[in-house]
């Protein structure tokens, strides 16, 4: 092989690694330290909601992050798989109900199943809410 | 009479000079959003558009898609699936937000005395205010808004926005280009 094949090969097998290697699609975090990130949308009889969800699982349980595009924190939340359970724990001040924290936490539990599946859509029937999760490719 | 020397209502002055002499105002931003729970970061990517008359175009190109344009009394917000027009007379929330956008990027908000308390202070070469929120609402979001002020050409070259629940997020605006025109188009809503 001559010098500039070898050169050539190696140039394409980089660009292999960096195309596949460093960048890929979220999955659900499942082992400790794995971090998934989604863009969120979340359609609402009368309004809806778009933002990023990062999620990360720290050996117990996973921990959520959800923001809106201008990186304004909307909640903060915890689910623990042993449990399955969901535990809020900041809400923005206009989601601050009891009703609604109630739904939310339901609603979280839901989604997560769904997320674990490899899924990225669950529909609230009863209250009419689509919570729509594309996975977004993240640097790893 | 040196920078140190300045006083708080000498910088005032030159900010809000700055900004009512600013008709057009365009630049790069990026934006870094620090997630305290998680210990990790989230960086967007985008281009601003100003121009004096109430005329906002704010837009994020990377990871996401998303344009926030305001003209007027009209906010377009537009994602990847779908287009939102808005009467900000018919909604406070949004009201609220494209005032205090167009605000802090012109370095305007350091004249809200009724929503903020602000200190002003000298660090090396840049002016930094620190705006306390006054309003209820404000409160609920923000614990502080801090600007960083380029002294040269007095405008803000970087937004801190400091949550409640300790996240923060930093808005650097870059390659900023003052007073060129821009077309009418960038802020349309239709």
């Amino acid at each position: 092989m001559s010098p500039f094949h070898r050169i050539f090969s190696l140039w394409i097998s980089l660009l292999f690694l960096f195309s596949h290697g460093l960048w890929a699609q979220a999955k659900f975090p499942s082992v400790e330290g794995e971090r998934a990130r989604y863009a969120v949308y979340i359609e609402l009889p009368r309004s809806y909601i778009s933002g990023v969800c990062i999620l990360l699982h720290d050996g117990t349980e996973v921990k959520g992050s959800l923001f809106n595009e201008f990186g304004i924190s909307a909640m903060d939340f915890v689910y623990r798989p042993k449990k399955d359970k969901v535990k809020l724990l900041s809400v923005q001040k206009m989601l601050d109900k009891w009703y609604i924290r109630k739904r939310l936490k339901r609603d979280l539990r839901e989604l997560i199943h769904v997320l674990q599946q490899g899924g990225s859509r669950y529909v609230d029937e009863k209250y009419h809410i689509t919570f729509q999760f594309n996975p977004m490719e993240t640097e790893e | 009479m040196t920078a140190v020397a300045q006083s708080e209502a000498q910088i005032r002055q030159q900010i809000n000079q700055a900004a009512s002499q600013m008709k057009t105002m365009q630049c790069d931003f990026v934006q870094t959003k620090h997630l305290k729970m998680l210990n990790d970061k989230m960086v967007a990517k985008g281009r601003m558009y100003y121009r004096q008359g109430n005329q906002l175009r704010w837009e994020y190109v990377t990871p996401y898609a998303y344009t926030f344009i305001l003209n007027n009394n009209k906010v377009l917000l537009k994602n990847s699936q779908r287009n939102d027009v808005i009467d900000v007379n018919q909604n406070k929330v949004f009201k609220e937000i494209a005032r205090i956008m167009m605000n802090s990027v012109v370095g305007k908000c350091l004249a809200d005395e009724k929503d903020f308390k602000t200190q002003i202070s000298t660090v090396g070469q840049e002016w930094v205010a620190t705006l306390q929120p006054l309003r209820k609402d404000m409160k609920q979001m923000f614990q502080q808004i801090i600007l960083h002020f380029d002294r040269k050409q007095a405008v803000v070259a970087v937004v801190e926005l400091l949550e409640k629940n300790g996240d923060r997020t930093v808005i650097e605006l870059k390659d900023i280009h003052k007073n060129e025109p821009i077309s009418s188009d960038i802020f349309s809503v239709d």
